[in-house]
């Protein structure tokens, strides 16, 4: 269960950070690159609780650190997608949350994360930050990670549940 | 309840990892202990994102030219309107051609063609919530691309490669806030630091001469490094939009345009080998030409 739970999350995690990046991210939004990375693993947490939600939080923000042509600090997103898995993933222990709650909840998440990531690497001593544009990504981001929410969490729920029955007691 | 405990062990294991990713890549820079995840991203995930893209190029196309659907009518129009202009024009360019030919052979100017270039296509750009201007490109170490090799579009110099992984490469682009080239004003003497703001469409140049004659409109061209790394001398850079502070002070800046158009680079060219002679520097005629 352990095994196939870790396949169908690594998959998810490796193809959300290769469309972030070869996707999303040359195409002109507005604002910020919308974060598929974190919704996805907003969903994993919400189907398989919080020590896999900050595993795969921990993976994921890991693989864009690393993933070409990521030029920050590697470790940052990696510690903040562990936060939002784990947190999501205590939310999610009390049963009948309506499923377009956790697309709320990355839309709350992704501003937050925008904001933390900006603030660490300006604490870090990273040139890059602009703190004029910083509410703008917020709020795109925030935009962005509603509507992959919505449109994404019943698809993804399906697939692991599918993928791994024993997760589902019922 | 037992769960509970097991998931804020994972936690506070997780955090402490990446907190000490964090200081280790700080602390060690190119040869710190990090330095093999950055490899292993740059050749595995580079070599997915290369995959990626073989679908995924054409599909972005498509995108972006629905994208513009709406004003495809005006731009035939520009188009055609064009087309006339240049077909008139078309009737002096042969004699034109003519005399650009023997005045380069007079002068031994080495063209701008001369460049020895590889060409790639853009397949990866960085998160806008990251504030970095990279982008990766699908050509590495395999294409004799090596670290701090100047990039150009068809329009200028975009950037330099700065990690070099076997088949995709990473390039800092001259608008990131990291990014500084050695400048020259086209036409004078007066050289400059160019550096980027981290918005796609301005460069700041600080001008080392205080008293320099600069006008809106001039135009930058790098300077060229030693050897011609990390910047080929002769690429264009940009225009200059406007200037600040005033003549006499101690430091001046202008702001530029640059030449290429950061959002939407497609195909760009990695400088191998700049010319022998930079352009326009040599103006005696060759000893052996006609």
């Amino acid at each position: 269960m352990l095994v196939r739970r870790a396949i169908v999350s690594a998959v998810l995690l490796v193809l959300a950070v290769l469309i972030e990046v070869t996707v999303l991210a040359p195409l002109p939004f507005p604002g910020a690159t919308p974060t598929l990375v974190l919704v996805v693993v907003v969903i994993l947490a919400s189907q398989f609780g919080a020590s896999t939600g900050a595993v795969a939080g921990f993976a994921g923000g890991l693989l864009l650190d690393i993933a070409p042509p990521a030029a920050g600090t590697i470790g940052i997103t990696a510690l903040l997608l562990t936060v939002v898995g784990y947190a999501v993933g205590r939310f999610a222990e009390v049963d009948d949350r309506p499923w377009w709650s956790f697309a709320v909840l990355a839309a709350l998440a992704a501003p937050l994360v925008v904001f933390a990531g900006a603030l660490l690497g300006g604490l870090l001593g990273d040139p890059r930050v602009r703190w004029d544009e910083v509410i703008g990504l917020m709020f795109s981001a925030a935009g962005y990670a509603l509507a992959l929410g919505l449109l994404l969490t019943l698809p993804l729920r399906r697939l692991c549940r599918w993928a791994v029955p024993e997760a589902y007691p019922r | 309840m037992r769960d509970t405990r097991r998931s804020r062990i994972v936690l506070a294991v997780l955090v402490l990892v990446s907190i000490t990713l964090i200081v280790f890549d700080l602390r060690g820079g190119d040869s710190g202990p990090t330095r093999p995840l950055r490899v292993a991203g740059e050749s595995l995930l580079g070599s997915a994102e290369r995959a990626m893209a073989t679908v995924v190029v054409p599909v972005r196309g498509l995108l972006e030219s629905l994208g513009g659907l709406g004003d495809k009518d005006a731009r035939i129009a520009q188009l055609e309107a064009d087309n006339a202009r240049l077909q008139a024009e078309l009737d002096t360019v042969a004699n034109d051609r003519a005399r650009v030919a023997d005045l380069e052979a007079l002068l031994g100017l080495v063209s701008t063609n001369d460049y020895e270039t590889v060409p790639a296509q853009v397949i990866a750009v960085g998160p806008a919530q990251g504030f970095a201007w990279t982008v990766t490109i699908d050509a590495g170490s395999r294409d004799g691309i090596e670290r701090d090799m100047s990039v150009i579009s068809g329009a200028g110099l975009v950037g330099r490669t700065i990690d070099v992984g076997p088949t995709t490469s990473t390039v800092l682009l001259i608008v990131d806030a990291t990014s500084s080239v050695g400048g020259r004003l086209s036409g004078t003497s007066q050289i400059g630091i160019v550096s980027g703001t981290g918005r796609q469409d301005s460069l700041t140049m600080q001008l080392l001469d205080p008293l320099a004659v600069v006008d809106v409109g001039d135009v930058v061209v790098s300077f060229g490094s030693e050897g011609g790394r990390p910047y080929a001398p002769g690429i264009p850079i940009g225009v200059v939009t406007e200037m600040r502070g005033t003549e006499g002070q101690l430091t001046r800046s202008a702001i530029l345009e640059p030449y290429s158009d950061i959002s939407r680079l497609d195909i760009v060219g990695v400088v191998l080998r700049a010319p022998e002679s930079p352009p326009r520097s040599t103006l005696e005629p060759t000893a052996e030409g006609g």
